[in-house]
């Protein structure tokens, strides 16, 4: 069996995929050949925006069960900056960055390019940040 | 850009993906390009080109912006949320 692709999913796209089940978040989440990615502070993290949402909390938790691995970010905050400050442009970003880093994965999905040192992340980690319609496409190359 | 609004000939279809205009007939032939045959020639909807103007089939491209209605929402409750968050690991670590 070939092996899965690894991609950690930052929070604005697994939200976006409860919000809608017509856009790319949604489809990337429903794609069997992906092994997704979690940290336990994005988990944190999608529980608080859910409520400010209004999706239910049990719907984020039993997503994130069924279809998700979690990695522990163990390390306090400032020893996650002095590791990851270079990689964002925002330092509320950096826990994506090491838990991307921490999963060993291929892909972060984020729709939040921007704030992110793309550039940097692939050189120094071989990680290739991309949007998830940008994910879906490379696996219809395959 | 708005994909519904153009058309192209398979001659600028040919430049612009760099093949030939032999080849992009066949492919219309084939349905890999959609194309509406008028009288004797035919023209291509800039939404069969999406792969060229965005990088994403067109379903993909309508799947994008379907998310991007919803981010700027999305955007703003977990800026918020990652401010506090983030604010309470670092007054504690």
């Amino acid at each position: 069996m070939a092996q899965k692709i690894k991609v950690f999913v930052d929070s604005d796209v697994i939200i976006s995929s409860q919000i809608s089940n017509l856009g790319a978040a949604y489809f990337l989440l429903n794609e069997t050949d992906l092994q997704l990615y979690i940290s336990n502070l994005s988990l944190v993290e999608l529980i608080d925006v859910g409520k400010k949402l209004k999706i239910e909390t049990r719907r984020l938790v039993s997503l994130v069960k069924k279809r998700f691995n979690q990695v522990n970010l163990k390390e306090n905050s400032r020893e996650l900056k002095r590791q990851f400050n270079d990689y964002t442009k925002d330092p509320e970003d950096i826990h994506v960055v090491a838990g991307a880093t921490l999963a060993g994965v291929d892909f972060l999905l984020t729709y939040n390019m921007k704030d992110y040192k793309i550039d940097k992340i692939k050189r120094d980690f071989n990680l290739i940040c991309l949007r998830p319609a940008q994910l879906l496409q490379y696996l219809r190359s395959l | 850009m708005d994909l519904s609004a153009k058309v192209y000939t398979p001659e600028q279809v040919a430049s612009m993906l760099q093949l030939s205009k032999n080849t992009i007939y066949d492919l219309i032939s084939r349905g890999e390009i959609i194309a509406k045959r008028i009288g004797k020639v035919y023209r291509i909807p800039a939404k069969s080109l999406s792969f060229v103007f965005e990088g994403l089939d067109y379903d993909l491209y309508l799947a994008e912006q379907e998310d991007l209605k919803n981010l700027p929402k999305i955007k703003k409750s977990l800026s918020k949320t990652r401010s506090k968050l983030w604010l309470k690991k670092s007054r504690s670590s």
